[in-house]
């Protein structure tokens, strides 16, 4: 194998991959105009203007989430943390208000913690090196347990003389509700945060291949803990969504299936697991056919459990679409050893 | 005895009937690997009761062919003969019934079991009593004249020991043919002298041993027979004794081709600019042993070494991807200063650069474009995250590294994957060129390029060598050493055995060095 002739031939990965991934979300688009379509015929309430707006409010908590975990996704992680972040999160402020504090300064207290919280992940995640799958679910029931030892009831309300959480929850600007003006904001930023920072890239890059990124100099290990400091800044954000639409946070949402719907957003939309591809807008595509589907569902009568079991053929389908469209493993291609 | 150099001279007439008890024989072998031929054209014969030394270079073929042998792989064309009748084995499972086993370089047992356990895996009753099986290794063990403890755990031997149960374990299948491959590079020379008294045993009692070895004076000391391999083909066989230490380099380097390739016309050799590295003792987990070397600018240093010598380790702890040892671990100075790296981030602001050898795995992002990767290299040596990332900085990185590498068709949106291997690696090399390094260290940088770019890659590190940087060419081929070299390091079993100068090196003195 060594002439030189025969070692010119050798090219690995000589063989070029069709993109076939640009055509994913192009898909779920035109799934979701489909769906909507039939449901606007089928459905007389679909499109009425007070079941729109209820749908892109669900929709606001379930984006939000999204992006969050679109980031850490990218960066070839998962943050399973995010819904127990959430409710956590929000409950410890509405907590610490009830102690005579200021409300907003709970707030801003409570994302102190929350960013502590993401820190521990990402340093258990990228210094102790524990796969992220397994390490935010132990962390995520471990905050969950916590919070339950520390909180009085299961539900906690907000002070309902507040201000800007009043706006959060029925406040519109030019006709948008503000929860879903909160999460264009947030899918902007990081949309700009992803694409045109040094940061977005190198979370790209350390996606796509941790060895290379790391072999290169990059700071991978402080990449990955800042990943998971800002997707739990975005879970407590959603979390102030929540609070402000029904006034109060209801910590046993952690045993829903939201994490589930929130990567089958993720996943659907087309981010690959196997990281550093797509963007936040993909998230939003996700986003839209996820809430379509589920007020439709619910419009329908549909049972929750049904739903669920909808939803999850659903994700598993993605998931495995996934698997087959960005193959995880790098050495799949390689010839064998000479 | 010789074979001469082509398969022309390997007619029927001397190889057919010579012998009537051939245990195992190869017929015009062909094994391909994506349309890459691994070896081509092969005859082989195996005796019972002979010491069958496979000798050649690093990817000569050796190992394809016993993994053959043994079930790992197929035949793509030819025939394989079992005591004269034909086999395929489609599995190591059915070829080791067949009487046929082969201890790997890196022991096949499984590391939480104890010895007995391993010894009859996959032969466990339903009801499997313990003490039974133990009392039966025991037995079985000390009729071979091995002293290992049945009941301890496989991953607290030693290297010998797990190489007595792999044995132990052939014997137990009844193996007539057993193949070695590097037996002896992990043993001491007590441990050493031990094996050859088991093999010597085997062999008495009619086994057919074949051994891949890299000590030539091992093969010429237990050898009965010697073949040697290079490029695919056997280029001689013959009887141990009509061999010498000389010969069998001669054959295992001798080549034309690649000469007139790599121009190994003799250039003016460098001289030593200022010593950016010096390495003393380092030790690196029994990969890297007490080695010292110092590196110069302006200067390419060739590191020579067959695979598994230590030298991508080597330069893998210079550059803070592994880590040395903590204790003893050695001493790396980079222009004086005390240096010890835990990550590469460090390492890369201090200006090494380690280009990896497989650059699939560990050196570029695929999904990314050209472009793209090359600006991943411009924006690892910025600090602060929020910076803007310019279109235009790729662009003009494009534009600039495009026309100084020769890089056709980067500048267009083809993602990584779907260039070929020669512009991956260019790329990757400006990449790392980007992070402006004072020291750069290519780990097999043409390991599959074509031949244009070989010769690209060749003038380009000359070219980084004539503007003072220092660097660093590891490689496992040889005409590349020749090509590239101002001094030739040569590695073997994790330590720098000998340094000498382009002018007084040639391809025989540095093999010599890396198999003696």
């Amino acid at each position: 194998m060594t002439s030189a002739n025969q070692r010119a031939g050798a090219i690995r990965g000589g063989m070029p991959r069709k993109p076939i991934k640009i055509s994913q979300e192009k898909v779920v688009i035109g799934i979701s105009v489909v769906l909507f379509s039939i449901f606007s015929i089928v459905l007389d309430k679909f499109l009425s203007e007070g079941n729109i707006i209820a749908l892109l409010k669900n929709v606001s908590i379930l984006g939000t989430l999204a992006v969050g975990m679109g980031l850490v996704v990218v960066g070839r992680g998962i943050d399973l943390t995010m819904v127990a972040v959430m409710v956590v999160g929000v409950a410890f402020s509405i907590w610490v208000s009830s102690l005579g504090i200021d409300f907003t300064v709970a707030v801003l207290i409570g994302a102190v913690l929350v960013a502590l919280i993401g820190l521990f992940t990402g340093v258990m995640i990228a210094f102790a090196e524990i796969p992220p799958i397994f390490a935010t679910l132990a962390i995520a029931s471990s905050i969950y347990g916590t919070g339950r030892i520390i909180f009085p009831s299961d539900v906690l309300y907000a002070p309902n003389n507040v201000g800007w959480l009043k706006w959060v929850g029925s406040g519109t600007l030019f006709g948008i509700p503000a929860s879903v003006l909160i999460f264009g904001i947030v899918s902007v930023t990081m949309g700009l945060f992803l694409r045109k920072t040094r940061f977005g890239r190198l979370v790209y890059a350390t996606g796509d291949n941790p060895n290379a990124a790391r072999n290169m100099g990059l700071p991978t290990r402080p990449i990955i803990v800042t990943q998971y400091i800002i997707s739990a800044l975005i879970a407590f954000i959603a979390g102030l969504i929540m609070t402000g639409l029904v006034t109060g946070i209801n910590t046993r949402i952690y045993n829903s299936s939201l994490i589930y719907d929130v990567l089958l957003v993720v996943v659907l939309g087309g981010i690959g697991l196997s990281g550093g591809q797509g963007g936040v807008r993909n998230v939003i595509v996700g986003t839209i056919l996820v809430g379509i589907l589920t007020n439709g569902m619910t419009i329908l009568n549909v049972s929750y459990t049904n739903q669920n079991l909808i939803k999850s053929v659903i994700l598993l389908t993605a998931l495995a679409i996934d698997a087959i469209i960005n193959p995880r493993d790098e050495q799949t291609s390689q010839t064998g050893d000479i | 005895m010789w074979q001469a150099d082509s398969e022309a001279d390997m007619g029927d007439a001397d190889m057919g009937d010579a012998d009537m008890g051939d245990i195992v024989e190869f017929r015009n072998a062909t094994k391909t690997f994506g349309g890459i031929a691994a070896f081509r054209g092969v005859n082989f014969t195996l005796q019972p009761g002979e010491i069958h030394a496979l000798l050649g270079e690093n990817g000569a073929g050796k190992s394809t062919l016993t993994k053959v042998m043994a079930g790992v792989h197929t035949l793509s064309e030819g025939k394989l003969l079992l005591n004269g009748q034909e086999v395929n084995f489609s599995s190591p499972a059915e070829a080791l019934k067949a009487g046929i086993a082969m201890v790997f370089q890196e022991t096949n047992l499984v590391p939480a079991m104890t010895v007995a356990q391993n010894l009859y895996l996959g032969e466990e009753k339903l009801f499997n009593r313990l003490r039974g099986l133990n009392v039966q290794a025991r037995q079985f063990l000390a009729g071979m004249g091995f002293q290992v403890d049945p009941t301890a755990q496989v991953s607290t031997l030693g290297a010998a020991h797990k190489q007595m149960v792999e044995i132990a374990r052939a014997v137990h299948h009844r193996a007539r043919v057993i193949i070695f491959d590097e037996p002896t590079a992990t043993l001491t020379p007590e441990e050493k002298r031990h094996f050859f008294n088991l093999v010597d045993r085997l062999v008495k009692a009619g086994v057919a041993i074949v051994f891949i070895t890299h000590a030539l004076e091992e093969a010429l000391q237990v050898a009965s027979r010697i073949t040697v391999m290079r490029d695919g083909q056997i280029v001689a066989t013959g009887r141990a004794a009509d061999f010498t230490r000389g010969s069998i380099v001669q054959a295992m380097v001798g080549r034309n081709l690649s000469e007139t390739l790599h121009g190994s016309a003799k250039r003016a050799t460098r001289s030593y600019g200022e010593k950016v590295l010096s390495v003393e003792n380092l030790s690196c987990a029994g990969l890297v042993r007490n080695s010292s070397f110092s590196v110069f600018a302006g200067q390419v240093t060739g590191m020579f070494g067959l695979v598994g010598a230590g030298r991508t380790e080597m330069a893998k702890v210079i550059a803070g991807v592994m880590k040395r040892n903590v204790f003893h671990g050695g001493e790396i100075r980079l222009f004086g200063k005390s240096v010890r790296y835990r990550v590469p981030r460090p390492a890369m602001l201090d200006g090494i650069v380690y280009v990896t050898e497989d650059r699939k795995l560990d050196g570029f992002f695929e999904t990314m474009t050209g472009g793209e990767n090359l600006q991943i290299g411009a924006l690892s040596n910025g600090n602060n995250p929020l910076s803007i990332v310019s279109p235009a900085q790729a662009k003009a990185l494009v534009d600039h590294w495009g026309t100084r590498l020769r890089l056709k068709q980067i500048s267009d949106q083809a993602r990584m994957i779907e260039l070929s291997g020669g512009n991956q690696q260019k790329v990757v090399i400006a990449k790392s060129l980007i992070q402006k390094p004072k020291l750069i260290i290519f780990d097999e940088p043409t390991r599959g390029v074509d031949v244009g770019a070989i010769v690209e890659i060749h003038q380009l590190i000359s070219d980084l060598a004539d503007d003072g940087m220092a660097v660093v060419v590891i490689s496992s081929y040889l005409p590349e050493i020749m090509a590239v070299s101002d001094r030739v390091l040569v590695v073997k079993r994790g330590r720098v055995v000998e340094e000498m100068m382009a002018s007084e090196a040639s391809e025989e003195k540095i093999m010599f060095a890396a198999v003696h």
